[in-house]
């Protein structure tokens, strides 16, 4: 390796591991983001307060309440009252079921029993949810009762293809990896650069003749070493946190891996020379990662829901692609043959991010305008 | 413009001289519309000291990035070794304003990177660490932190990592700012033996004992060069001689002879300029015999004694102040509005008495006795990190003291009381200023914090703008003052509330030799007016302007008392001797091999030698110097300046413990 990409390497390294600020930012703060993400983010909703309003009181319409309570989705409100929709009104419940008198008798006279089933739509997604399960619970008592015609001509039958226990973490962790890979590297890539600019010890750097190039790649060489050692860090314990593990070959998640440190950090960088101030790097490096890494890379919404103009920056956001590398390697496990051409796109966008930061810091000269 | 003694090849430093080294030619640089150097001109030889002597924005900095490749110029040619700087970058080494240190890796580690960087062999660099580090001082702390070394520590490691590359240039910005005097001389006298060694250095300063340094220096003021020329020619080409004049009644005094001298050439009598010098007037005349006896008529026509008049050489404050004064206006203080006169007191207005303070284990100031009268200047001196902002701050009453008592305007407890603070003016270092508000705003804030009557509020902040020349400049953005100006604006911002007592914390750090003058003119017309003043720098130059000082090393003060006593009190003398062309290292080294290093130290071509008894003593360097075949050219004695007694007195002390701890050993 060349001396002086060397010399600059060892230097980023004993500089990193002097400074608490930024051993927290590669490992404290990384794993925190990981239990954070991954604990917080629930899209599953669970124990859903319902109301019930038995008007039939007969066995028939308190099995069918017996049956909306057998799973963890839905659970019997607090409230005690007489008008359900006065539950819903102050939030003790988010739906409410009303049985009519007649719900037992219409059902033993073969005739249609409807139920009025009242769903808070404050939270749209979730109300969707609420009517579907509700619709499905129903449809399932009379399946299980005998009360439906058996002949009906087509039936789905769903089987869920990856993670058919609808594990929501195998969800979850490979998108959280995809997040604090990309924010901390790029962090301290940033601050690297930015402090030499700001501390004035560029000025040295000019000096001594040392190429834009060279100097990038030292400092790009020293905190991919330590991303590296994020990325183990942060993947070995959510593996064994979160009970997440690999589903098929882990070859393309290790140079994918490789590849998406590569950019996170060519991309502090390129923001580190752009930036005039520590403040000025940290914010657009934050920003900027939150924004997409979190919400334009599918890691909670899917990306195909992106309208148009934003879906084109949606495109070249890196983590996007390392999320489908990364839940390939834990959830579907398909291997080279899925995800080769994701990898490839995130070895395309570190080149080019380190490309552009080279560029900016071009001839290696003062900023008009900075120099006094 | 003056510009004679730049076409003139004379100078000793020439003789010597090589190959051009460094060609600067009408170089411009502007930044937007704003132009930092308009058409700069010299040319620096092979193992030459040259010194860019000028103020904060006149361009220095700059020209040092242009040098060093990392800045193009807007016009003009500018070569180094014969190539681009830019390609020159590796035979070049450049100590930057600011330490170009990384505070969190250790003197080593900060040394390998550079070499790394620069590509020095591991064989080489393993080897010139060694030296270079024994050369600076610096081998005992190899393991340390950047970040906890001293000021001139740091300064010293900063030049070693210039150095590790072998550089045939030197360039350095401004190097000794916050270093103390006896950091700085060493620092110097290696630069000395580096030219010796035929590095070509050119180093930029705002202070002109600095320059004496120099080979050759060049005088930028707003990005032009207005003198060029050897320290010792300059003054010669001033063509005039400075008066030391001690009398009772300085400030009579002054303005009598003020009267005399002309603005714009010399008077009759031949008085050019007068200025107010701690203890003594400085009486710049054109004629020795003729200005003397016209300063001794003057005074005796008003019955004004005269205790001692002392003919001697102009210095290099005196060049600069009197050519740049050419394109200044140079305006008398006025007086400061005030709805009543001010009582005289006799009581001290700041008094301590064994002052202390430790912060944990670590004494920053200890036994410190001093005493300040209304209506004078004391000098409190130090380098960073000696205790004087501590001190400051115990005596206005920020900081608790440890042990021992301070007294402020009469007060002995409550410092921070409203009624109190109200009495006192403090302007610290960073000009407390807001940029983005306009010149009367400021003022007029500050005016509200002091809460001064609506009637007089606006008498004060005409007086702060007449005084500072910037009538009907009032609404001129803050930010957009050159630093000199800016400083003065602070001044009038500290004192619109007229104090008894006030406190200035380096008060003219990067301000230029007029702008620091008028400065100077400012504060002894507050202290005339029976306002006691405490003002705290690390330049010895400045002492010469406070009525008394005192010296803080470690905490402790080791010299009090006027400028004259201090000098006087140093025991033995000082003499300058000159030797031939290429030898001066070589003489130094002799002396050094025989007498304590602090008494000898270079100055540009000449040495300065600190003897104790001068007969014997100097047959004995004669005899020395002799028997290495080297001759003696000049020699004669010469007064000593702040920075020799300081020294002198830190040696002698640090000698003296020494010598005690040995003696207490069993």
């Amino acid at each position: 390796m060349n001396s002086r990409i060397r010399a600059q390497c060892i230097k980023e390294l004993l500089q990193f591991r002097r400074d608490r600020l930024t051993l927290g930012l590669a490992f404290l703060l990384p794993l925190l983001s990981l239990l954070i993400l991954g604990f917080a983010i629930r899209l599953e909703t669970k124990h859903i307060p319902v109301v019930v309003q038995d008007l039939d009181r007969s066995p028939l319409s308190r099995s069918y309440t017996d049956r909306l309570f057998a799973t963890n989705q839905f659970q019997p409100s607090r409230w005690q009252g007489d008008d359900p929709v006065e539950a819903l009104d102050r939030g003790e419940a988010r739906a409410a079921v009303i049985i009519p008198p007649d719900f037992s008798r219409r059902l033993k006279a073969g005739k249609t029993a409807s139920i009025q089933v009242l769903v808070d739509g404050t939270d749209a997604n979730n109300a969707r949810v609420i009517r579907n399960s509700l619709q499905a619970t129903t449809e399932f008592f009379l399946r299980d009762r005998g009360l439906v015609d058996a002949t009906q001509p087509v039936l789905a039958r769903t089987r869920l293809w990856f993670n058919p226990g609808r594990k929501e973490s195998l969800y979850i962790v490979p998108g959280v990896y995809a997040v604090v890979l990309w924010i901390f590297p790029s962090l301290l890539a940033a601050i690297a650069m930015v402090r030499e600019k700001e501390k004035r010890t560029i000025l040295q750097v000019y000096a001594s003749g040392i190429g834009a190039g060279e100097l990038l790649l030292g400092k790009a060489m020293a905190y991919l070493l330590v991303g590296g050692a994020m990325a183990l860090v942060v993947m070995g314990l959510g593996s064994l946190i979160f009970h997440v593990g690999f589903a098929g070959d882990p070859t393309p998640l290790l140079v994918g891996t490789a590849a998406y440190l590569a950019s996170a950090v060519s991309f502090g960088l390129l923001l580190g020379v752009r930036s005039a101030s520590q403040n000025a790097a940290v914010q657009g490096v934050s920003l900027i990662g939150f924004l997409t890494a979190l919400l334009l890379s599918g890691f909670i919404y899917p990306v195909s829901n992106i309208p148009f103009p934003l879906s084109l920056v949606s495109a070249v956001v890196p983590a996007r692609y390392f999320i489908l590398i990364s839940r390939d390697a834990y959830v579907r496990g398909t291997g080279w043959p899925g995800v080769a051409l994701d990898v490839l796109v995130v070895m395309v966008s570190a080149v080019v991010l380190f490309a552009a930061a080279c560029r900016s810091l071009g001839p290696m000269q003062l900023d008009d305008g900075a120099g006094r | 413009m003056p510009r004679s003694s730049a076409a003139e090849p004379g100078g000793q430093a020439l003789a010597t001289g090589g190959d051009v080294v460094l060609d600067v030619q009408a170089l411009h640089r502007s930044y937007g519309s704003v132009v930092a150097v308009r058409g700069v001109d010299f040319e620096v030889r092979a193992g030459e000291i040259f010194g860019l002597i000028g103020a904060d924005g006149a361009g220095k900095t700059s020209t040092f990035h242009i040098l060093a490749g990392m800045l193009a110029p807007s016009a003009g040619t500018v070569r180094v070794l014969g190539q681009a700087p830019r390609q020159a970058r590796s035979r070049v080494g450049y100590l930057t304003q600011t330490f170009s240190l990384y505070p969190d890796l250790s003197v080593v580690e900060n040394l390998r990177y550079v070499a790394g960087l620069r590509r020095v062999a591991e064989g080489d660099f393993r080897q010139r660490r060694q030296e270079l580090l024994k050369l600076m001082g610096l081998a005992p702390f190899g393991e340390r932190l950047a970040g906890q070394l001293s000021g001139g520590m740091k300064q010293k490691l900063a030049l070693c990592c210039a150095l590790i590359d072998r550089p045939q240039v030197l360039l350095l910005d401004e190097p000794t700012t916050g270093v103390d005097p006896v950091s700085r001389r060493e620092f110097w006298d290696v630069l000395a033996r580096l030219a010796g060694a035929s590095v070509t250095i050119l180093v930029a300063t705002p202070y002109l004992d600095e320059a004496e340094r120099c080979h050759r220096i060049a005088l930028i003021h707003e990005g032009r060069i207005r003198q060029i020329g050897t320290p010792a020619a300059l003054k010669r080409d001033l063509g005039l001689t400075r008066l030391e004049l001690r009398c009772p009644e300085r400030a009579r005094a002054e303005a009598l002879l003020e009267e005399a001298s002309g603005a714009d050439g010399p008077a009759p009598g031949g008085i050019v300029d007068v200025q107010t010098f701690g203890d003594r007037l400085d009486v710049l005349v054109s004629d020795a015999a003729r200005g003397a006896a016209e300063v001794r008529g003057r005074l005796a026509r008003e019955g004004l004694a005269v205790e001692d008049l002392q003919v001697t050489l102009p210095t290099l404050e005196n060049v600069f102040v009197t050519r740049l004064r050419q394109e200044g206006v140079q305006s008398l203080p006025l007086a400061f509005p005030r709805s009543g006169g001010r009582p005289r007191r006799a009581d001290p207005a700041i008094a301590a008495r064994a002052l202390s303070r430790s912060f944990g284990g670590f004494q920053a100031v200890r036994q410190v006795d001093l005493e300040v009268g209304y209506g004078e200047i004391f000098g409190l001196l130090g380098a960073n990190g000696a205790g004087k902002t501590t001190t400051i701050k115990m005596l206005c009453g920020l900081l608790e003291p440890s042990a021992g008592e301070v007294s402020l305007a009469g007060e002995t407890s409550r410092l921070r009381s409203r009624e109190l603070l109200g009495r006192i003016g403090y302007m610290s270092q960073r000009f407390t200023l807001y940029d983005d508000l306009s010149i009367r705003q400021n003022l007029a804030f500050y005016a509200g914090v002091y809460g001064i009557p609506r009637a007089l509020r606006r008498r004060r902040i005409d007086w702060v703008l007449a005084s500072c020349g910037l009538e009907g400049q009032g609404d001129l953005p803050t930010g957009q003052l050159p630093g000199g100006w800016k400083q003065r604006v602070a001044f009038g911002a500290a004192v619109l509330h007229d104090p008894q007592v006030l406190f200035l914390d380096e008060p003219t750090s990067g301000v230029d030799p007029v702008a620091r003058r008028q400065f100077w003119r400012l504060i002894n017309a507050f202290a005339r007016s029976g306002t006691a003043i405490l003002v705290t720098t690390h330049y010895l130059e400045e002492a010469e302007q406070c009525n008394r000082l005192c010296f803080l090393v470690a905490g402790r003060s080791v010299i009090e008392g006027t400028p004259s006593a201090v000098k006087a009190a140093q025991p033995g003398c000082l003499f300058e001797l000159q030797v031939p062309a290429g030898f001066d290292q070589r003489s130094a080294e002799v002396l050094r091999r025989h007498w304590e290093p602090w008494r000898v130290s270079r100055f540009a071509d000449r040495l300065h030698l600190v003897l104790d008894d001068a007969g014997p003593e100097l047959a004995l360097v004669r005899r020395q110097l002799g028997e290495a075949g080297i001759e003696i050219l000049s020699l004669r004695q010469i007064p000593f300046s702040l920075e020799d007694a300081f020294i002198g007195t830190v040696q002698r002390t640090a000698a003296a413990e020494a010598a005690g701890a040995l003696e207490a050993e069993p």
